[in-house]
This record gives structure tokens, C-alpha cells and sequence, in this order.
């Protein structure tokens, strides 16, 4: 896929949970003592001003027809890596890239509750907006210092800064490397600041964040 | 990757849970209303006789140190498809292979509990071997009258049929594509009989499901590489 000019291959999409403090107090979640990662597909993957699909499977059922925004910083693998150590992780880094962890909240809360995976929650089509385009790491100088926000129809839902992360990138790499190799092109999201909220069709959402720019989706509902 | 004769390129891996009643009943769950399904990622393929690797930092700690084998049937996709209804799904299915979804079982049952994601335990390196060989849709004849069985170190582990299945394989495709779009290669693992346990390095597990074959892979300590 072709993310602004660079093209990429991903494999695989690690997204990191609670790791925004503001967002950790208003989900009335434990804070962590390593980071909490799962996994999306590719199939989720959309790229900036391509339309994210409301699936009808959740608009036709009262029980989980909520469906949230969460906007994230993701970085993207440059080479091949296991066991990176944190103070060479930036080496393993092509770029950054914003991203939006799209996600069924009602099924993911009753799925979570009965201590079922919660994995269908959060890989409809459509439910991993990315872009606009890549960043070198040689053009952000410290991606714990930018500005992230949401705005749903204009109005801003989600204003943080990534100094506000709990586990930073290089602690990331680190602990995700240790569980799986990683391969160029695959894309690592470090999770979500406070804000988080639902969205309908024929909204219009635009993720930012500093010196990376905005992705705009529309909202729409699944024909069938 | 090649498995057997047959080259694939699979995009995801979804496991189907709880789908069989001796597991259900062994791993004291309840009886799904639904398929319940988890994602592997793409490292954790391995093909038969690579070794399964054992995480050093597992090994090492009291805790989380138990890793399970789970033989299962699986079936690859064969073109793109979406919202496939039960009568049609038998059309996007290029065939079957076997299975073994290794998992942390004692990191799995620890994040159940404090509700987080289970996915670290399914997804280290090696945790997804698959072959020996595709048999097609037309060679298997009825998916679901297969024996299926496991041994570790030549000792019988689980013995079951996939006639077991509680939610068969059109069902599986059937709901999952409800949910996403599946691609030509991608794997769906249906779900394991009872008799899951352990297995530590030195061990050789064999999976076998009747008319595919046998799979078969050592398991060896992660420093034992280098």
C-alpha cells in the first residue's frame, strides 16, 4: 500500500492499550506495569480519504451499535528485528505516521466482560485509517513532544500531546520485539490520549498530529 | 510459503476458540452462542520439521512457564470474499491443512483474568506450525469426518473427529466474513479437541488429521540458536 510517497508491505498491526494516562483514568483501567498490546489485520487498513465502513452487523443491533474514534501515533518498521534493545530501537524506525484505532466499543466492552477475545471489536474493514504519509524519524526529532488531536464534524474530541505517553517508543520496541519479529513495513500504534467517543455514519473525522499533517475519513454505512 | 506442493501468501491467521465440546468441558468454558475467533500474526508460522522455539523469558519464569500445543483443522481461503452466505462457502475454500496453535497457556489464562488482550500468548515465533500439505477441497470429500489427533514424544495426547466440530466449517466462514473481508491464502483454524497440555524443549510433537497427514516439529529452547 501506498502511504503519501513511500510504499509499504505491512504484515502485521501491533496497537498498544492504555498507554495515555488521561485516557487510562477515563476508561477506569489499572495503569500497567508493561506495556498491553494486541493485534489488528490488514484488512482494516484505509488510507487517507477513504471511507470507514459502519458495518451493518453493528447498526442493525441495539446490544453494539457504538462505534469510537481513537487517534494514535504509529511508527512504521524499517529492517527485520527480534530482542531490540531500547537504546538501539530507533534504528528499527522508517518513520511515523498518524493512525486510528477504530473501534466496536459495545462489543468490546460485553466481549471483555465474559473474558472472550476482544478481537473482532477491532478489525471490521475499514477500522485502521492511516496516513497521510510517513515521516522520517530525521524529521521529528522527538516524537515524544507533538500535538494530537481529533476533531469529529469540527469539533475537537481528542487535544493531547505524546510527551503524555506512558511507555515510550524505544520501551515499545523493546517489549513488543521480545514476543515477535517484526518485518519492514508492519506498524506499530502507541495508543490513545483522553477523548475518546463515538461517531455515526456521515460524520467526518480529521486526525492530526504535529508535523505529520491530518487524515480526513467519512463515515459511512455498509450497503448489502 | 510453501506448503507442500502449494504456495500461499496469507494476510491473517484467525483461530476459531471453545469449539469443541471435550475442550469446552476440559478448559471448564462456556458453551459459545457464536464462533468465538482470535487473530495469529504471520510470525508464527513455521512449516513441518522447523522447530517450535521455546522463549527463554518464559522458561525462565515460575509464572508465565507453561506452553501448550492445540492440534486443529485448518482451511485456506481461496479468492477474496465478503459476507459469504453458508451455501456458497465451500466455493472459497482452496483446502485443508493441519494446525497446532501453540500458546502460553499460563501468560493466556493471567490476561483473561485482568481482562487485557490474550494476544502475547498465541503469537511468539514458531507458536503456528502448518502443513505438511494443502489437500484440496475436492481430495478431503466431508471436512468433518476426519480423525484428528496428537502425540508428544510418541505418547497419544488428543484423539478426537472433526465430526466434534460445534460450529462447522461453513459456519465459521459464514460469520467471520460478517466481519471481515478474507483473502486469497489467509488461514482459519477451527478450534481444538480435548487433551490440551504442555510441552517443553526436547519434546517432538506430531499432529496428525487423517487423509492430510502428519506434522511434526521439535520444540527447543530460544539460546539454543545461538
Amino acid at each position: 500500500m501506498k502511504i503519501g510517497k513511500t510504499n509499504i508491505n505491512p504484515t502485521k498491526i501491533i496497537c498498544l492499550g492504555r498507554n495515555y494516562l488521561d485516557h487510562i483514568k477515563e476508561t477506569n483501567s489499572p495503569i500497567p506495569t508493561e506495556p498491553v498490546f494486541f493485534a489488528k489485520t490488514v484488512n482494516t487498513l484505509v488510507t487517507n480519504g477513504g471511507n470507514i465502513i459502519y458495518p451493518n452487523v453493528l447498526s442493525s443491533n441495539k446490544d453494539y451499535n457504538k462505534v469510537d474514534h481513537e487517534v494514535e501515533l504509529a511508527f512504521i518498521i524499517f529492517q527485520t528485528c527480534k530482542n531490540v534493545s531500547a537504546k538501539r530501537a530507533y534504528d528499527y524506525i522508517r518513520g511515523y505516521t498518524i493512525f486510528l484505532d477504530i473501534t466496536a466499543r459495545s462489543m468490546q466492552k460485553s466481549d471483555r466482560m465474559i473474558n472472550l477475545p476482544w478481537y473482532r471489536s477491532k478489525n471490521f474493514d475499514t477500522f485502521g485509517p492511516i496516513g497521510p504519509r510517513i515521516v522520517p524519524c530525521s524529521e521529528i526529532a522527538d516524537p515524544h513532544n507533538l500535538n494530537i488531536q481529533l476533531k469529529v464534524n469540527e469539533n475537537i474530541k481528542q487535544f493531547s500531546n505524546t510527551k503524555h505517553m506512558l511507555f515510550k517508543i524505544p520501551e515499545i520496541l523493546e517489549y513488543i520485539s521480545k514476543y515477535v519479529t517484526l518485518v519492514p513495513g508492519d506498524i506499530v500504534a502507541t495508543g490513545t490520549p483522553s477523548g475518546i467517543g463515538s461517531i455515526l455514519p456521515g460524520d467526518i473525522l480529521e486526525a492530526s498530529i504535529e508535523k505529520i499533517g491530518t487524515i480526513t475519513h467519512k463515515v459511512i454505512l455498509e450497503e448489502i | 510459503m510453501k506448503i507442500g506442493e502449494i504456495t500461499i501468501n496469507p494476510t491473517k491467521i484467525i483461530c476459531v476458540g471453545t469449539n469443541y465440546m471435550d475442550h469446552i468441558e476440559e478448559t471448564k468454558l462456556d458453551v459459545p452462542k457464536e464462533p468465538v475467533f482470535f487473530p495469529k500474526t504471520l510470525n508464527c508460522l513455521i512449516k513441518d520439521k522447523e522447530p517450535i522455539i521455546y522463549p527463554t523469558f518464559l522458561y525462565n519464569n515460575p509464572k508465565i512457564n507453561r506452553i501448550d500445543y492445540e492440534v486443529e483443522l485448518a482451511f485456506i481461503i481461496k479468492d477474496t470474499c465478503k459476507n459469504v452466505s453458508l451455501n456458497k462457502a465451500y466455493e472459497h475454500i482452496l483446502g485443508y491443512t493441519i494446525f497446532n496453535d501453540i500458546t502460553a497457556r499460563k501468560m493466556q489464562i493471567k490476561d483473561i483474568l485482568s481482562k487485557l488482550p490474550w494476544f502475547r500468548s498465541k503469537s511468539f515465533d514458531t507458536f503456528a506450525p502448518i502443513g505438511p500439505r494443502i489437500l484440496t477441497h475436492p481430495e478431503i470429500g466431508d471436512p468433518h469426518n476426519l480423525k484428528i489427533k496428537l502425540k508428544v514424544n510418541g505418547n497419544l495426547k488428543q484423539n478426537s473427529n472433526t465430526k466434534n466440530l460445534l460450529f462447522k466449517v461453513p459456519d465459521l466462514m459464514e460469520y467471520i466474513t460478517k466481519f471481515f473481508t478474507m483473502e486469497a491464502g489467509d488461514i482459519i483454524a477451527t478450534g481444538t479437541p480435548g487433551g490440551i497440555g504442555p510441552i517443553k524443549p526436547g519434546d517432538l510433537i506430531e499432529a496428525s488429521i487423517e487423509k492430510i497427514g502428519t506434522l511434526t516439529n521439535e520444540v527447543i529452547l530460544e539460546k539454543e540458536l545461538n
